[in-house]
């Protein structure tokens, strides 16, 4: 059954107010694109729909890293990364080119023991030993609480056993961070880049410089 | 515009123009001239002509500059000319050989950034390191970063201290630095009444220094004193001046310009990290590609507790705090 409205006609006035109107939007919309196009994607919308993963090699003035790198023995997001390597900044490593079972000169043991480790690590009245992370015997590695030898360059493995969440921030990047480029093959810092093992708390200083008062 | 580019590559077209043989004119003329050999018989040195002609080379610089177009009505072709100018200016001037890029947005990529709070000890050597990335003004101490020292609690940095210095970190502060955001709804950019101010591709906003006129709607526009203004013409030690520009980013304002953080512009086009991020000692600011899902950014937007500064007035910045 169809029904029909019936209004009452249009005054004169009526539809020229309403003429007005129509052409005053029209004019609105037309001068003022943006206010029409307010709701085009946010930043939000534009992060939702894009799933595929960017050609790192896109980008091509990217260049190998300098620094000497390691494969991370670990996977981020799905995808193999590198890191830093570490032994070759190590002062006499190897270890056991000193650690060998065979006696040190007297002159020398003053530069060659570890007098100036002072150890800053772990809770107050309990910080940690230097076997807690040096392996007893084979002193060429780091051990873990299983037992396992690590190696200096994946110390990631053995810090992570009690930091756990800074492990999991650093293997998806929320901690730490990149080396040089953000495209490119993935190289980040390890854990030692940053953080001294012996006392990993950073001391306290002087800003690097300071910000004079706003205008 | 059209009658603009008539004049453009007419460096000497002054000649053309009708002169009235007059009386007075001749005699003006003769003044100016008599007052030229004056002058260059009192300092004891005729100007050689290799000078003269250098300095016809720097007017003719200087007229193409000031009749070129904005930057984004440029072809690559024009781009490339004006950047060759600049450059050439530039070793007249003061000897210096720069490289000035114009390297478009990179295809699928959008800038974002985020700052960990927790992490941040206010050591501020990003500040350090943007200075000197960015050729800011020594004299007028510009930096386009502030790290602010927060009480536990607040989150708004006009309730912390900007002006800190002393050893840091400071027990029971937290520290929180603030720069430009590139809103993806810009205010500055609408503010803008001549157009020099506008968001490229890749999320990042820019300025044109070469087409702003410096009246600063946009500093005022802007909710978070992300822009900086150019009251005197930058002052750098010559051998600090970073060489490798952009012609967005970091090449030498002149004075009576904005300015703002580019996100290292010159350096994230070609793929590296802002100088702040990698100048920062405790890893608290990440920086990637946010149409990346493999990305850092998207790691910490994806597993972190987030938040955007002054969400609320609907700017939709690209730069989130986060917290551990």
């Amino acid at each position: 059954m169809k029904k029909t409205i019936c209004l009452p006609p249009l005054t004169m006035p009526e539809k020229m107010v309403r003429t007005l109107l129509f052409f005053f939007i029209i004019g609105w919309s037309l001068l003022h694109p943006h206010v029409s196009a307010a709701s085009e994607g946010s930043v939000l919308d534009r992060i939702g729909i894009a799933t595929a993963p960017y050609d790192n090699s896109a980008v091509d003035s990217v260049q190998p890293i300098t620094e000497e790198t390691v494969a991370a023995k670990e996977r981020n997001q799905g995808g193999t990364f590198k890191i830093l390597a570490r032994k070759k900044n190590i002062e006499r490593y190897p270890c056991s080119s000193c650690h060998n079972g065979k006696p040190v000169a007297a002159r020398d043991g003053e530069a060659l023991t570890h007098g100036s480790v002072s150890i800053d690590h772990g809770r107050e009245g309990s910080s940690l030993s230097c076997i807690d992370c040096h392996h007893r015997d084979d002193k060429d590695f780091l051990e873990d609480k299983k037992g396992q030898k690590i190696d200096f360059d994946h110390s990631y493995l053995l810090c992570g056993q009690c930091h756990f969440r800074q492990k999991r921030d650093w293997l998806g990047g929320a901690h730490g961070k990149r080396v040089t480029y953000w495209a490119g093959a993935r190289v980040v810092y390890n854990c030692t880049t940053c953080h001294n093992p012996h006392a990993p708390r950073f001391a306290k200083r002087f800003p690097a410089t300071y910000s004079p008062p706003s205008e | 515009m059209s009658n603009r580019k008539k004049t453009d590559d007419a460096p000497g077209n002054d000649t053309t123009l009708p002169v009235q043989n007059s009386r007075r004119n001749f005699l003006k003329g003769l003044s100016i001239a008599a007052a030229a050999c004056s002058a260059s018989l009192a300092t004891g040195c005729l100007p050689t002509t290799a000078r003269a002609a250098e300095s016809g080379e720097q007017f003719a610089l200087q007229w193409q500059e000031y009749f070129k177009k904005h930057y984004r009505l440029m072809t690559q072709k024009e781009k490339d000319e004006t950047v060759a100018r600049l450059e050439r200016q530039a070793k007249l001037q003061s000897g210096l050989d720069l490289q000035i890029s114009t390297q478009a947005p990179r295809e699928n990529v959008l800038y974002g950034y985020a700052f960990n709070i927790t992490r941040c000890e206010g050591f501020m050597e990003c500040v350090a390191a943007c200075i000197k990335e960015n050729n800011l003004d020594r004299k007028a101490k510009t930096q386009y970063i502030r790290v602010f020292e927060m009480e536990p609690g607040q989150l708004d940095p006009g309730t912390g201290d900007g002006k800190y210095f002393h050893e840091v970190p400071v027990d029971n502060k937290f520290y929180m630095a603030v720069q430009c955001f590139h809103c993806e709804k810009a205010p500055c950019i609408k503010a803008c009444p001549t157009k020099a101010t506008w968001r490229e591709p890749d999320g990042i906003v820019v300025v044109d220094y070469d087409w702003c006129i410096g009246c600063r709607y946009c500093q005022a526009a802007c909710p978070y004193f992300g822009r900086r203004f150019n009251w005197a013409k930058p002052s750098i030690p010559k051998e600090e001046i970073n060489r490798k520009q952009h012609y967005l980013g970091n090449r030498i304002r002149p004075m009576g310009k904005m300015e703002k953080c580019t996100f290292c512009i010159q350096r994230t086009r070609e793929g590296k990290l802002p100088a702040c991020v990698e100048a920062c000692p405790t890893g608290s600011r990440v920086f990637g590609n946010l149409l990346d899902p493999e990305s850092e950014i998207r790691f910490v937007l994806k597993n972190k507790k987030v938040f955007r500064m002054k969400e609320d007035l609907g700017t939709d910045p690209k730069f989130w705090y986060f917290i551990d």
